[in-house]
């Protein structure tokens, strides 16, 4: 009798205990993606002091510039990752040099430079939307595996190597913003706009290799986003939302801080949906990005640059 | 029919005239960089909406829609009461994003992404307003109404007050005006008139779905706002009138309907891009966007 009820309850212990796992996985497979989105979009933010929200057209251009080199033009898939992460890089280039600089010319504020981003966000996905239609695409790069068990838990071997990509990618670019020469300039940047100019460095130059770098990472994101998931027209706007809530619950100015934000961001958003019915997702991060912004603006380490005045 | 298409142009120019001098105020006027006015939009055509169709008369739903988005905008600013410049504009901005995925997923209330069809035209005091011509006279009624009381209020002294907390709230305070309060009331009774526009819009097309009250409204809203000058009432209305015509010109270009409709999003951008770009004061616009 008393044995009974025992293996029941250790039975229903261990079903949980694999609920867990998935969700904790599902929880990082997310925060990867987030991470990629929010590391790019902090980059630019640091040095260039205001909310890039194009971002989000850059992922969705590039998902869609890796499709057309890919499936119409019939490429090698790697040949395409490569030239679509070139173009994400280029592509972040021009929005600095054609719009961004003039309006920072005539003394624009960064509300100012947040309203045109919009805009191009806007620009941007509309124009996927014009050339390639409104149904989803897919890449169908990879056949459908069979997932892999960890403790009870799925894993298909592409979400594996998005999270092992993704974390190595963020390992590299703590390094190289740390180590670098160039990354030191831009940490300079960052932290004293006039200073870093006084000393010779070139201020609206850094601000381009940000957008730059930044961008090229935003490519390398759309590359897994379009293997693990659709293209679609609409994909940058949620993704770049999940990006900035990621980078703002860590602290928009620090890359370390937006990332480890935007994996805890996937990880509530997947523990939430224990309690709350999936639809809700979206709204757990949009409740986040505003309750931060009211509460916290500087994210949960606090890192105050330029943030509050 | 071409009548009919007029009057269906100049019905949504009513509605987005309402819209944009109420945007106006909290903006221009008030310099409250609110990117929320579309969820007060939403909120009113989803109360307005679910009012009527609970057997609720539309003068009073028309009132109640009004006076629920007016409440939000009254939380909104106790909210968002110590950002200022880009975040309060993002935090605006979540604003919508929150409104937005509450009425995506609150599916037993809204119907979701489904929308609700099939909403009663209105009726007044016995007149139900059936045909376009008359929701035309219906619609210029209450445009003229809202945009005259807000015009009232923007160029009287308390208007006044508002663009001097605009223009330099600490030299306000030192006269012992009550700022924080002047913002709440300027966005709130911004937010009362979006809500009767989002009433006006349901009523009108009859059917709602979240998608109408998402950033691609909002950048329309702006734009005409920015086309127009921040704080001149007047160049707003004529923007509106000039930015809802453009794109119909596409509509005698030879066009399928999927290319239409991102064509005309992509011009309402280019048009907000090119005005930050060149021409940052609008057409008619006295002051600069901080």
């Amino acid at each position: 009798m008393t044995q009974g009820r025992i293996s029941a309850n250790s039975i229903s212990v261990f079903a949980n205990m694999n609920i867990f796992i998935q969700l904790l996985i599902n929880g990082l497979i997310a925060g990867s993606i987030y991470a990629l989105v929010a590391s790019g979009f902090s980059l630019i933010y640091s040095t260039n002091r205001f909310m890039h929200f194009a971002h989000g057209g850059t992922i969705t251009v590039s998902a869609y510039i890796l499709l057309t080199f890919f499936k119409l033009a019939g490429l090698n898939f790697y040949l395409s990752a490569i030239l679509t992460v070139i173009s994400a890089g280029i592509l972040g280039y021009l929005m600095h040099a054609v719009l961004y600089m003039p309006l920072r010319k005539r003394g624009s504020s960064g509300a100012i430079l947040l309203i045109a981003s919009v805009g191009l966000m806007i620009l941007l996905e509309n124009l996927m939307l014009m050339i390639y239609g409104a149904d989803v695409k897919s890449l169908k790069f990879i056949k459908i595996a069979k997932g892999m068990e960890i403790w009870g838990a799925i894993i298909t071997p592409l979400q594996l190597v998005i999270i092992i990509s993704s974390v190595v990618l963020l390992i590299g670019m703590a390094f190289f913003v740390k180590k670098s020469k160039l990354g030191s300039t831009m940490r300079a940047v960052a932290d004293n706009p006039e200073l870093a100019e006084i000393s010779g460095i070139s201020t609206s130059k850094i601000q381009g290799m940000s957008f730059v770098i930044g961008s090229a990472i935003a490519g390398f994101a759309a590359i897994l986003i379009g293997l693990e998931q659709n293209i679609e027209p609409t994909m940058g706007l949620s993704l770049i939302i999940k990006g900035f809530t990621g980078a703002i619950i860590g602290g928009v100015t620090s890359l370390p801080g937006s990332i480890v934000g935007s994996y805890l961001l996937g990880l509530v958003e997947n523990f939430g949906i224990w309690y709350l019915p999936s639809g809700y997702k979206d709204a757990i991060s949009f409740v986040l990005l505003f309750v931060f912004l009211l509460w916290r603006p500087t994210g949960i380490f606090g890192i105050n640059k330029g943030i509050k005045k | 029919m071409l009548t009919g298409y007029l009057y269906n142009i100049l019905i949504f120019s009513g509605i987005y005239a309402i819209l944009t001098v109420s945007l106006n105020m909290a903006v221009g006027f008030t310099g409250l960089l609110n990117l929320g006015h579309v969820a007060f939009f939403g909120i009113g055509a989803y109360t307005s909406t679910l009012l009527t169709m609970n057997g609720v008369p539309y003068i009073v739903s028309l009132i109640v829609a009004g006076l629920v988005s007016s409440v939000f905008g009254v939380i909104l600013m106790y909210a968002v009461r110590k950002l200022k410049g880009d975040y309060l504009a993002l935090a605006t901005l979540g604003f919508s994003f929150v409104v937005y995925s509450v009425m995506l997923n609150w599916s037993s209330l809204t119907r979701g992404p489904l929308g609700i069809p099939g909403i009663p035209k209105p009726e007044l005091f016995g007149w139900t307003i059936n045909t376009t011509s008359e929701y035309l006279v219906f619609t210029l009624i209450v445009a003229t109404v809202s945009i005259y009381i807000i015009n009232r209020i923007t160029t009287s002294r308390y208007g006044k007050l508002l663009e001097a907390v605009r223009d330099d709230e600490v030299g306000l305070s030192v006269y012992g005006k009550p700022i924080f309060s002047l913002k709440v009331r300027s966005l709130a009774i911004s937010a009362f008139f979006a809500g009767i526009a989002g009433s006006l819009f349901a009523h009108h097309i009859t059917f709602i779905d979240p998608s109408s009250f998402y950033i691609n409204d909002l950048v329309l809203l702006l734009t005409i706002v920015l086309v127009g000058g921040l704080a001149n009432n007047k160049g707003v209305i004529i923007a509106t009138v000039i930015i809802m015509l453009i794109p119909e010109a596409l509509r005698f270009v030879d066009m399928p309907s999927s290319i239409l409709g991102p064509a005309r999003q992509m011009i309402y951008a280019i048009v907000l891009i090119g005005i930050l770009l060149f021409k940052p004061r609008g057409l008619f616009g006295r002051i600069d966007l901080e």
